[in-house]
């Protein structure tokens, strides 16, 4: 039961996404085979359109542009600061910081990770590694949008009877930029959301908020 | 048009003759679902030499376009069902409507393009696309020729 608890966001989040991703599958399911049954076309079982390259795209726009999200949040947050927002760090604190106040080489602790006390690569890479594996992630799921987009733009295209185009072609084409940028914008419009309205706004006992009391100036506190 | 799934990775594939075809991608499991997306995306590229489903439908329109010319009847059951349906609609049954279509006989294959359940299938005189329903593949339209901009115009389509 501890265990539960101690590792509870990260349970409930991974049953959140199946869940979700359940219902995605569904639903999309559905709604093509309603509308395949509108044109005549045939249907698909659940099988047939979980590995289909339409519900592989939705997937992929979606994951690469949270993993950009996140992305940029990291490394923005290293020097940019908002003055009164608790996801910003103190004003004065811009930049990589210190190695004392990073807590790196002769200032890592007993219990440190062992590349934090190294020097060289080995603590240049983990001083990066949250950046570097979520841009890895990003990048990984725009390619898989790309793949899966372009067979899909395809599909449809042949359907409507007109040729299917090549990579270079749908790199440049409309459909692959705007599901990318409908996805971006919504992640940019909640990261600066989060940024300012915690300015003002707080919620009890989360540690994404300042404490209830504490001043709308105070920057970089955590509840 | 109605956008639905474009291509099946497994074992329904993307491609035109020639090119690389991936081996086999199921669902997996939760941990490896992004190595999934990216591998089931990277692999959907396949070739038409071998590749079933590109053979399948390659196939499939050199026999519509071989017996269309003189057996009406025989390419009629290769249509699609709502593509046979406007020909009867048209001219009181499929086979003469096709015959009033006058499909030209398309000669050689030339190339294949399948994306998931459907495909573009270039003869030397012809283009016909299909789509793949549970009995295989069927022809959608034919008689096709280019336009500069737009979709092909075809003599034979559905509705």
């Amino acid at each position: 039961m501890k265990r539960l608890r101690d590792h509870g966001l990260s349970l409930a989040f991974t049953t959140l996404l199946l869940a979700a991703l359940v219902g995605q599958a569904l639903t999309g399911r559905a709604d093509y085979n309603e509308q395949a049954l509108g044109a005549g076309l045939p249907q698909m079982d659940l099988g047939q359109y979980v590995t289909s390259s339409q519900f592989t795209v939705d997937v992929a726009e979606n994951w690469q542009s949270e993993y950009l999200q996140f992305l940029l949040y990291i490394l923005l947050t290293v020097w940019l600061v908002q003055k009164g927002s608790p996801e910003s760090k103190p004003l004065d604190k811009v930049g990589r910081e210190t190695d004392e106040e990073q807590k790196v080489g002769a200032y890592a602790m007993d219990d440190s990770p062992a590349w934090a006390k190294a020097s060289g690569w080995r603590r240049s890479l983990l001083s990066r590694s949250l950046g570097l594996t979520m841009g890895l992630i990003f990048l990984l799921s725009w390619l898989a949008q790309f793949i899966a987009g372009r067979s899909a733009f395809n599909a449809d295209q042949i359907q409507g009877l007109e040729a299917p185009v090549g990579w270079g072609e749908y790199l440049a084409s409309p459909d692959f930029w705007n599901r990318t940028f409908q996805n971006w914008q919504s992640e940019f419009l909640a990261v600066g959301s989060m940024v300012v309205l915690s300015i003002y706004l707080r919620e009890r006992g989360s540690p994404e908020s300042k404490p209830v009391g504490q001043p709308h100036t105070s920057t970089g506190v955590e509840g | 048009m109605l956008s639905r799934p474009g291509d099946f990775f497994v074992p329904r594939c993307v491609g035109t003759r020639g090119t690389g075809y991936g081996p086999d991608v199921h669902a997996a499991p939760l941990s490896g679902l992004l190595a999934t997306l990216v591998g089931a995306a990277a692999l959907s590229g396949c070739s038409g030499q071998g590749n079933p489903e590109v053979d399948a439908a390659g196939a499939a329109a050199l026999r519509f376009s071989s017996v269309a010319p003189t057996d009406a009847a025989t390419a009629c059951s290769l249509l699609a069902p709502q593509t046979a349906s406007e020909l009867e609609q048209g001219s009181g049954s499929c086979a003469r409507g096709l015959s009033d279509a006058s499909p030209p006989a398309g000669g050689g294959l030339r190339e294949v393009e399948v994306y998931g359940l459907d495909a573009m299938v270039r003869l030397d005189r012809d283009t016909v696309f299909l789509a793949r329903f549970e009995k295989g593949w069927k022809v959608t339209a034919a008689g096709c020729t280019p336009r500069p901009d737009g979709p092909y115009e075809c003599d034979i389509k559905g509705g």
